[in-house]
This record gives structure tokens, C-alpha cells and sequence, in this order.
């Protein structure tokens, strides 16, 4: 019982760093409290709350698609798979700006090498402006988010897979089940509390999204590619309204945990 | 482990070290200035002059971040929280009225009289005033304008645009798309549109906002401007234009990919450097205006004021002063490059040895206006971003995007 006194320096610090700053805006938002009405008529917001959840659902379930795929590849054996497991990570190491302005150049109309290999393919006659449009715009953050986070889902769904027992698939093997029931009877269902885990993570931080798309298109075309993390940036520092701010970050917020709430209630209702 | 004497040692060592540097500590008033990153050096030849004409006084230069909105928010930051640890602000055009209405800096008038004001430019004076009482005094001036392709141009034996008719007519008759496109101007949706929209809007004689600061974007010259800009891309501007900012647009121009572009001066140097296939092949004129109006120019610049939490207003005034006298601002010029304020600088022999286009580049500036002067710009401007941005990509008919847009502008503004 008195060890939970080693937990001081490590909670103090926490205290800092998390509980302030939260203190701070929840204050900030009971300040403002007065601008909550504001949010309903808020055209901005509602599409900055639309783009959000596009993006994220759209980029979450493609990384579960893509990283699942790569997961039970890379758990396969064959030769150099300690190499492909550490190249695989590597876009998740990126810092996201500089990978999001690396983007920036490979999806350049006239520069790009993206519009250059799909040339030289013949998949499209004249150089296409990726960014420029609404909807490739966001089809653009969607595939850059993908590429960004695909790694990281991967090596979650990697470590699930490695804690299957093998036995469970010998005896399926010898009920005579063949690959695809052994994936959908066995991988599937063991899977699920690390699909959850994924899940969870990447839906938390797709709908923050802030700095890949601050970079990549700054919100545009449009505003089809705004998104709420925006907006309240631009409340809090450049519209110097920061209880409105606050109020937004705070429903947010909310919005998330519940989220968060209902997908980890999911995840031990199986385990049960 | 350490041993008494030794201990002893150690404490007299970092007593005398903090006693003794009470005693010779330089008691001199600090006057701290943030600024962008200082790479011609010219900031830190000004002070270096400055300080040796006062010795009383000291400066210390602090080199922010390049990023011109994060040194705002820098700014902001530091005057929310009242301190004074900046006492000369250096300032865009476009924060001023943001700080003065916040009370963040000193008026000027008493400083900085009307017949100080008359060898400045018009505009960057304008810019500095907000609601009759001046904050800034200007130290660097900068407006967009069209750049040419001489050498195109006079092949044809033709003569540079004036009215937006003629620069469709010519962007159209000496375009090859996709190799070389007629047009190239700031497209993506962020600050820089807004510059390049508001040359064609007043260009037609349209407005944002009027002197009172009632809304009249709404107009038809509004509709007319947006209709003549959202028709450029895919037909003589690229389709990736609604991606471009700066540099982009210089990118194209100065590899001969562009036949027109709007840009801010700074383009000029780097078009002429050695190496630049368009080196020697290109002019400036004011950007173009429908039949029977003028031409405007956007107004960037920069200027110095004084923090209201400074406790040496006295010193960082003397340093402004100093700073932005013709011999400093020359100085300045020769280091980084940078426009001077003042007209008399214009005829100067040695900056048009080094720089002849400034003669054109001078009736440009005495065009330039600033954007629409309020404490909100930043909302105004991002509404303004978001509508002529969706015209531009043919989401919302000109027609349409200017209603919406002023509509926004006036619950914003309310």
C-alpha cells in the first residue's frame, strides 16, 4: 500500500502536463459558457464536424482493412521477415509535417511524382491537380493518413495475432477445417480485443486531426477538408475567442470518451 | 563525495559569481524586439549602428520563427499575459488593428506628427492608422503586382496589360498549356488568396468593407471580379492553381512555365538571379483593372510599434526612430533585399543601380491598399478564403459565393 507513494513524482508530473492544461480549458469553457447556443447555428462547425467524421471513418476502416492484410502477412514465416516488419513501421516513425509536405510536392500538379508515374502508366492523359479539387483534396488526406498510420495498426494486430495459441489452429486443422474457417473461427474472434485496441486509437486520433491537414491543404478547397481540430485553433488564436474555443474542444472531448466508452464496453462484452 | 574545502570552494565560487555580477551587471535599459529569422543581417547592423549612436541604451534582438502568424501568436501570447517582454513590436500590416483595438500597443501621434508621415509611403501609412490614431511606423514596404514575360511580350510587338480584357486576350494568345499557361496567381484556400482577390475586387471597384465598416462586398463589381477570376483556372491559368501559394507560382514563372503571374516583390530577385531561365526577360506592372477604373495593389509591409507593457517606452522609440531613418532603411535594403517606406528612396542612386525596376515598382506602391482594416480581419478574411476558394473550384456559382460570403462577414462582424 505505501508503495503508491513511488507514484508521486510520475503523478505530480501528470498533474503538470495533463491535469492543468485541462483545469484550464474546462475553465475556459464554464467562462464562455454563455456562447453553447452558438454552436447550434454554427454552419462552420457543422461542416468542419462532417469533414472530421468522413475522415476518420473513412481512413480508420481502411487502415483496419490494410493493416489486418499486413498483419497476417507478416506473421507468415519467410525469409527477411524481421526486415519487412521494421520497413513496414517506417512511415509511423515520420514526423507527420514533414511527411505531410513531402506529400504536398508528390501530389503537385506539375512537379509531382505521382502525376508522373501515372503518365508514364497511361492511367490519365494530363497531369491531374490532386490538392485542388474538393473531393481529391480529401481523398488526398484520407490516402496520405493511410499510409501515415497503416504501420501502426499493423503492429498492434501483429502482437494479437502472436498471442493466438497455435494448438487451437491443430485442432481445427484436424476437425478438418480449412484456412479460410480456421481464419473466420479462430483468428477472428481471438483478434477482436486487438481490432478493438486499434480501433479505439486510431478513431481518438483520426478525429483530432490536426496537423497533416494543416499542412497538406490548410482546409481547403472549399473548407472540404477542414476539420474541427482547425477550427478551434483558428477560434483560440486567431479570432481571439477563446471560451468559444474552449466550448467546442470541451464538447469535443466529451464526444470522444463516450465514444472511446462504448467501443472498450464492446471489447470486454466479448471477452466475457 | 566531496571534501570541505573543495565545498567551500565551490560556494565562494557561485556567491561571487552571483554578488559580483550584481555589482558590474550592465545597467543599461533593454530595449527587446522579436523579429523573423535575421538572415541578410540587416536587423543586427541597425543595432549595431544604434547602439554605438546611443551607448546608454541596448538592444537585444530576439529571431523568431519565420512562419509570420506563429510570431503573431507569439505576440499575442505574450500581451494576453501582460508582460513586457518584447518592447518593440515588429508588425504586418494586418495585425495592427487586431492589437489596437486589444490595447496591446501605444498610439503614436505625438511621436510620429503628420509632417513626419508626409516622406512615407500613402499606404503603409494608411495601414498603421487604426480608427485615427496611428500605431506603426513603417520600415518595410511590400504590395502584389503582375509580373511579364518581356521577351514573350515583345515578340509579338506587344505592350503589357493595363485592364483585365487585355490580360485575358494576351495570357490567351501566347499560352501553350500545359507547357506554358497564361496566368499563375495565389489559388489555395489560406491568406494569400485573399491578397490576390481583393487587387481583382478593387480593381473592378468592388469593396469588403467601407470606411464606417459596413459590409458591402455585396455589389455587383463584387460579383463581376469573382466571375473573372474563378473563370481562370483550366483556361488560362493550370488547374492546380487552387493549390499555389507563392511559391509555387514563382516555381512556374521563373522556369518559363507561365506568361503572367501575380506575386509580392520578392519574386523579382530571385527571377533575376544567375541561372534563372527568365533572367532579364521579365517586367512588372500594376496588377489590372476592368475598363474605366484603376488598378490596386494589396499592401503586406512591415513597421515597428511600442508594447503598452514596455517599461522603456521612451528607449524603444528612440530606437524606432532611429531605425527607420533613409541612411538605416538603405542599409537595410542593401542586407535583406527589403522595399524601403520611404518615397525619397526611390529616386536614390544607388538602390536604382542595384534595382531599376524600382521606378515601377514605386507606382505600384503608391497604389497599394490595405485589406479591410478591422480587429476581425482574421475572421473576415478566412470567410473570404473559404467562398472564393469554392468559386474557384466551381462549388458555388461567383454569384452565390460573394452573397454567402458577405452575409457571413456581416454576423461575424456583428
Amino acid at each position: 500500500m505505501k508503495n503508491h507513494r513511488y507514484l508521486l513524482p510520475a503523478g505530480a508530473f501528470l498533474v503538470c502536463v495533463l491535469g492543468f492544461p485541462l483545469a484550464h480549458t474546462l475553465w475556459t469553457a464554464v467562462s464562455g459558457a454563455a456562447s453553447v447556443p452558438r454552436m447550434a447555428g454554427d454552419e462552420i462547425l457543422a461542416q468542419s464536424v462532417r469533414v472530421t467524421l468522413a475522415f476518420s471513418l473513412m481512413s480508420v476502416a481502411l487502415e483496419l482493412a490494410l493493416g489486418l492484410v499486413f498483419a497476417l502477412l507478416l506473421n507468415a514465416p519467410f525469409r527477411g521477415r524481421g526486415w519487412a516488419r521494421a520497413i513496414v513501421i517506417l512511415p509511423w516513425a515520420l514526423p507527420t509535417a514533414v511527411m505531410a509536405m513531402s506529400w504536398r510536392w508528390i501530389l503537385n500538379d506539375t512537379y509531382g511524382v505521382f502525376n508522373d508515374v501515372l503518365l508514364r502508366l497511361g492511367l490519365i492523359d494530363a497531369p491531374v491537380a490532386w490538392l485542388g479539387r474538393p473531393e481529391t483534396a480529401f481523398a488526398s488526406i484520407v490516402l496520405a493518413d493511410v499510409w501515415k498510420t497503416t504501420p501502426f495498426v499493423t503492429l498492434i494486430l501483429l502482437a494479437g495475432l502472436q498471442s493466438i495459441p497455435k494448438d487451437l489452429y491443430e485442432a481445427l486443422r484436424i476437425d478438418g477445417a480449412g484456412a479460410w474457417s480456421r481464419f473466420r473461427l479462430i483468428t477472428l474472434p481471438m483478434l477482436r480485443p486487438a481490432i478493438a485496441l486499434a480501433l479505439t486509437f486510431r478513431l481518438i486520433q483520426a478525429l483530432g486531426v490536426f496537423d497533416l491537414v494543416w499542412v497538406l491543404t490548410g482546409g481547403g478547397p472549399a473548407g472540404r477538408t477542414y476539420t474541427v481540430s482547425l477550427y478551434i485553433y483558428d477560434n483560440l488564436f486567431r479570432y481571439q475567442d477563446p471560451g468559444y474555443g474552449a466550448v467546442i474542444t470541451v464538447t469535443f472531448m466529451l464526444s470522444v470518451f463516450a465514444l472511446a466508452a462504448v467501443l472498450s464496453m464492446g471489447m470486454q462484452d466479448r471477452r466475457a | 563525495m566531496l571534501t570541505k574545502a573543495v565545498r567551500a570552494a565551490l560556494i565562494g565560487v557561485v556567491a561571487a559569481g552571483f554578488f559580483g555580477g550584481c555589482g558590474t551587471k550592465d545597467a543599461r535599459p533593454v530595449i527587446r524586439l522579436l523579429t523573423g529569422p535575421d538572415s541578410g543581417g540587416g536587423f543586427k547592423e541597425i543595432i549595431r549602428q544604434f547602439e554605438a549612436a546611443r551607448p546608454d541604451l541596448r538592444v537585444e534582438l530576439v529571431e523568431g520563427p519565420a512562419a509570420t502568424n506563429t510570431r503573431e501568436d507569439m505576440y499575442a501570447a505574450s500581451f494576453m499575459a501582460q508582460d513586457g517582454a518584447y518592447d518593440v513590436v515588429f508588425m504586418d500590416v494586418i495585425w495592427v488593428p487586431k492589437f489596437a483595438a486589444a490595447g496591446w500597443i501605444l498610439p503614436l501621434d505625438d511621436r510620429f506628427p503628420a509632417e513626419e508621415r508626409a516622406d512615407f509611403l500613402p499606404g503603409d501609412i494608411s495601414g498603421s492608422i487604426y480608427q485615427t490614431k496611428i500605431y506603426r511606423v513603417p520600415m518595410q514596404s511590400d504590395a502584389g503586382m503582375l509580373y511579364y514575360r518581356k521577351d514573350l511580350l515583345d515578340a509579338e510587338k506587344r505592350v503589357p496589360p493595363r485592364t483585365v480584357e487585355e490580360l485575358a486576350e494576351l495570357a490567351r494568345a501566347l499560352q501553350s498549356p500545359p507547357d506554358r499557361w497564361g496566368l499563375v496567381f495565389q489559388g489555395q484556400q489560406y491568406e494569400g488568396l485573399v491578397c490576390a482577390f481583393l487587387e481583382v475586387l478593387w480593381g473592378f471597384g468592388g469593396d469588403v468593407i467601407d470606411a464606417e465598416g459596413r459590409v458591402t462586398l455585396d455589389s455587383p463589381e463584387s460579383v463581376r471580379a469573382l466571375e473573372w477570376l474563378a473563370g481562370l483556372p483550366t483556361r488560362l491559368a493550370p488547374p492546380g492553381v487552387t493549390t499555389y501559394q507563392e511559391e509555387e507560382c514563382r516555381q512556374m514563372f521563373q522556369d518559363g512555365r507561365a506568361v503572367f503571374m501575380r506575386n509580392w516583390p520578392y519574386a523579382w530577385t530571385l527571377c533575376q538571379k544567375e541561372g534563372s531561365p527568365v533572367r532579364g526577360k521579365i517586367g512588372i506592372v500594376p496588377m489590372v483593372h476592368a475598363a474605366g477604373k484603376t488598378s490596386a495593389a494589396t499592401l503586406g509591409g512591415w513597421g515597428y510599434g511600442i508594447s503598452a507593457y514596455s517599461k522603456h517606452p521612451g528607449a524603444a522609440w528612440s530606437f524606432i526612430e532611429f531605425a527607420t531613418q533613409a541612411a538605416q532603411q538603405k542599409v537595410f535594403h542593401f542586407r535583406t533585399g527589403a522595399i524601403p517606406t520611404r518615397k525619397s528612396l526611390f529616386d536614390d542612386a544607388d538602390i536604382l543601380k542595384g534595382s531599376p525596376h524600382f521606378k515601377e515598382l514605386y507606382t505600384v506602391l503608391l497604389a497599394a491598399r490595405p485589406r479591410p482594416v478591422h480587429p476581425r480581419y482574421s475572421r473576415i478574411s478566412d470567410i473570404l478564403q473559404r467562398h472564393v476558394s469554392a468559386a474557384l473550384v466551381g462549388q458555388l456559382t461567383p454569384e452565390k459565393a460573394i452573397q454567402d460570403a458577405a452575409e457571413k462577414i456581416r454576423q461575424a462582424l456583428q
